[in-house]
């Protein structure tokens, strides 16, 4: 156990550093320096300035010097410093990542919740009416774009029928108690959370009923049932417990993909995260903030699969004797 | 698939047409293709052009069969222009993906040690790193451009049919028929290239069109967050573009929402239908 975690802190650190050289490639890539868009939107043309600068990003040295200081810059929680909002990046993506974390964290309970119930009522009744709906509805979920099924909840739920709000997280010039607050958080997010929550909904449904039905099959479910035990029990204390585990692999793969969805969703539904701020920055080629979400996303997934695996191992004792 | 006798290719229609969905899915797949191939002949002008005044609705003017968007553009002729691009990215994003994956997988299965390590290690940094954001990353580091979006898709979708090949390849390569192979002095490439990647490749394709699917998708995104290419119908971008109008005219980003829909849909069934056809034992499970 203790050395299995330490496998993956390892495992974590170098993919921290795999991700810094992926992105310090890609920058290198990128037609104008980092200087060059700097000074163009600030209008710098002094020459000395322009070499004052030069040296105080470290640009004036070799490629290889610049990764190695970035490298060690990042274990050191310094991913650098923007200039366009002027403040440390750390903070700035430290500042967005909660409202990241809590759209990611709530679609994920809502694909969990639903695409649990889902598969295990299309496995127990399966090839009747309810299976045929729900896997048709897992289907049109599977293939439609998220961003697209947000503005259609938006149209029919805040537009024609104004029970929710449109976007953002808060209701502005509104005040509220603590109690209210949250509500008015918690009304904000049902959209969101549901338009990225039923694409992955769907693909826990499918691999829940399919796994629910391998292992109805198998013999120690005869057994349960042989001894007398009802079927309800039968299925809910044998036959699900067993069948979470693919789930959960699922959930630890897909954990980047959720994140990622929710950088597009953001954009959608206006809500204050990191895909605004990436957004922003992509399109201000604001790079050291480009870098910096990359980094502190690939950290959060990485910390994330870590959490995945321990529930892993107390889900399947097997794996403990290993 | 052409070396092998007629009688294994008729099976494997007969496999795939016992697929109610698959078929369905085909049919679909063909009408986009259809659509997009007759694309300058049902319309031809720029379908990036003013052709009306704005906001015409649905089925309300015989010239413009599915409305004009926010500005004026003839929404049939996005969306028919659209099919073209859609499916040119998810193709070509594809087998980009494809070709990365499966000289990635069959190398790391085929030589093991460190190179195994690396690779796998490499495999699972593209696996952690959420997609989108390495895509937008990419586009905004290469430009807004057509073929650098499909390139960005193509290097993020890998990693599925690296480990997917990796897999398939572990199994065969201490097989007879490799053993045999290597006793008679052919090469690694030869082996790898000629013998084992015939026998690992079906469970690759069922992924590969799972992708095609996948990648319609991300261009969608991409080109609905405004990082598309600009001079390319998309329908990604209508849905961008219709979005201020959402409480007069939702039509705009509601028909090409639906287009995705039903092209990923489709793309979808026929992976299922693939599967049958191709993966028997697998089914029979």
């Amino acid at each position: 156990m203790k050395r299995s975690i330490v496998r993956r802190l390892f495992q974590i650190i170098s993919l921290i550093i795999g991700v810094i050289v992926m992105n310090f490639t890609l920058i290198q890539m990128a037609p104008g320096s980092l200087l060059d868009i700097m000074t163009s939107e600030q209008q710098v043309t002094d020459p000395a300035t322009l070499e004052h600068l030069r040296h105080l990003y470290g640009l004036d040295q070799s490629p290889l010097v610049q990764l190695l200081r970035y490298t060690w810059s990042v274990f050191t929680f310094d991913l650098g410093y923007s200039y366009r909002q002027n403040a440390p990046v750390f903070d700035i993506i430290m500042a967005q990542l909660p409202s990241t974390l809590l759209l990611m964290l709530t679609s994920l309970g809502v694909a969990v919740t639903l695409g649990m119930i889902a598969g295990v009522v299309a496995s127990v009744k399966v090839n009747k009416v309810w299976d045929v709906v729900i896997s048709l509805a897992a289907v049109f979920f599977f293939a439609a774009p998220t961003f697209w099924l947000g503005i259609m909840l938006i149209i029919f739920f805040a537009v024609q029928l104004d029970w929710l709000p449109v976007g953002g997280m808060t209701t502005i010039g509104e005040q509220f108690g603590p109690v209210g607050h949250v509500i008015d958080v918690l009304r904000h997010l049902i959209l969101p959370a549901l338009s990225l929550g039923l694409f992955y909904a769907a693909i826990y449904t499918r691999v829940m009923r399919a796994s629910m039905l391998e292992v109805f099959s198998l013999d120690f479910v005869r057994t349960a049932r042989a001894k007398g035990l009802s079927k309800t029990r039968v299925i809910l204390a044998h036959v699900f417990r067993n069948a979470l585990l693919p789930v959960v692999t699922l959930l630890g793969l897909q954990l980047g993909t959720v994140l990622g969805g929710s950088v597009v969703i953001e954009a959608v539904f206006s809500w204050p995260g990191i895909g605004s701020l990436m957004l922003d920055s992509v399109m201000s080629r604001n790079y050291p903030v480009v870098l910096g979400v990359f980094v502190l996303s690939a950290v959060v997934v990485a910390i994330a699969n870590l959490l995945v695996d321990l529930a892993y191992y107390r889900l399947d004792p097997r794996i403990r004797s290993r | 698939m052409t070396h092998r006798p007629p009688s294994a290719f008729l099976e494997f229609v007969v496999r795939f047409a016992r697929n109610r969905g698959a078929v369905l899915g085909a049919v679909i797949i063909v009408l986009v293709i259809a659509l997009a191939l007759a694309a300058p002949w049902l319309i031809d002008k720029n379908p990036l052009r003013i052709v009306s005044r704005p906001e015409v609705w649905p089925f309300t003017n015989p010239r413009f069969p599915l409305g004009t968007d926010s500005i004026g553009r003839n929404i049939f002729a996005m969306i028919a222009y659209g099919a073209r691009t859609t499916l040119m990215i998810g193709i070509v994003a594809a087998l980009t993906a494809t070709a990365i994956g499966v000289v990635i997988g069959a190398a790391a299965a085929w030589f093991g040690g460190w190179i195994d390590d690396v690779l796998t290690r490499i495999t699972e940094l593209f696996q952690t790193v959420p997609n989108i954001l390495l895509i937008m990353t990419v586009v905004a580091i290469l430009g807004q451009k057509i073929d650098n979006i499909t390139v960005a898709i193509g290097i993020t979708m890998w990693p599925g049919i690296a480990r997917l090949t990796r897999a398939e390849f572990l199994t065969l390569k201490n097989r007879e028929f490799v053993l045999a192979c290597r006793s008679m002095g052919m090469s690694n490439i030869r082996i790898m290239a000629g013998e084992i990647l015939p026998n690992a490749i079906p469970p690759v394709i069922v992924l590969a069109s799972v992708i095609i699917g996948s990648s319609i998708l991300f261009e969608s995104a991409i080109a609905f967050l405004g990082l598309g290419d600009p001079n390319v119908a998309s329908w990604g971008a209508l849905i961008g573009d219709g979005r201020t109008l959402i409480r007069r005219s939702w039509y705009i980003c509601a028909i090409p929402g639906l287009a995705i829909m039903l092209t990923v849909l489709a793309m979808n069934l026929i992976g299922d239908g693939l599967n049958d056809a191709l993966n028997p034992k697998l089914r029979d499970r």
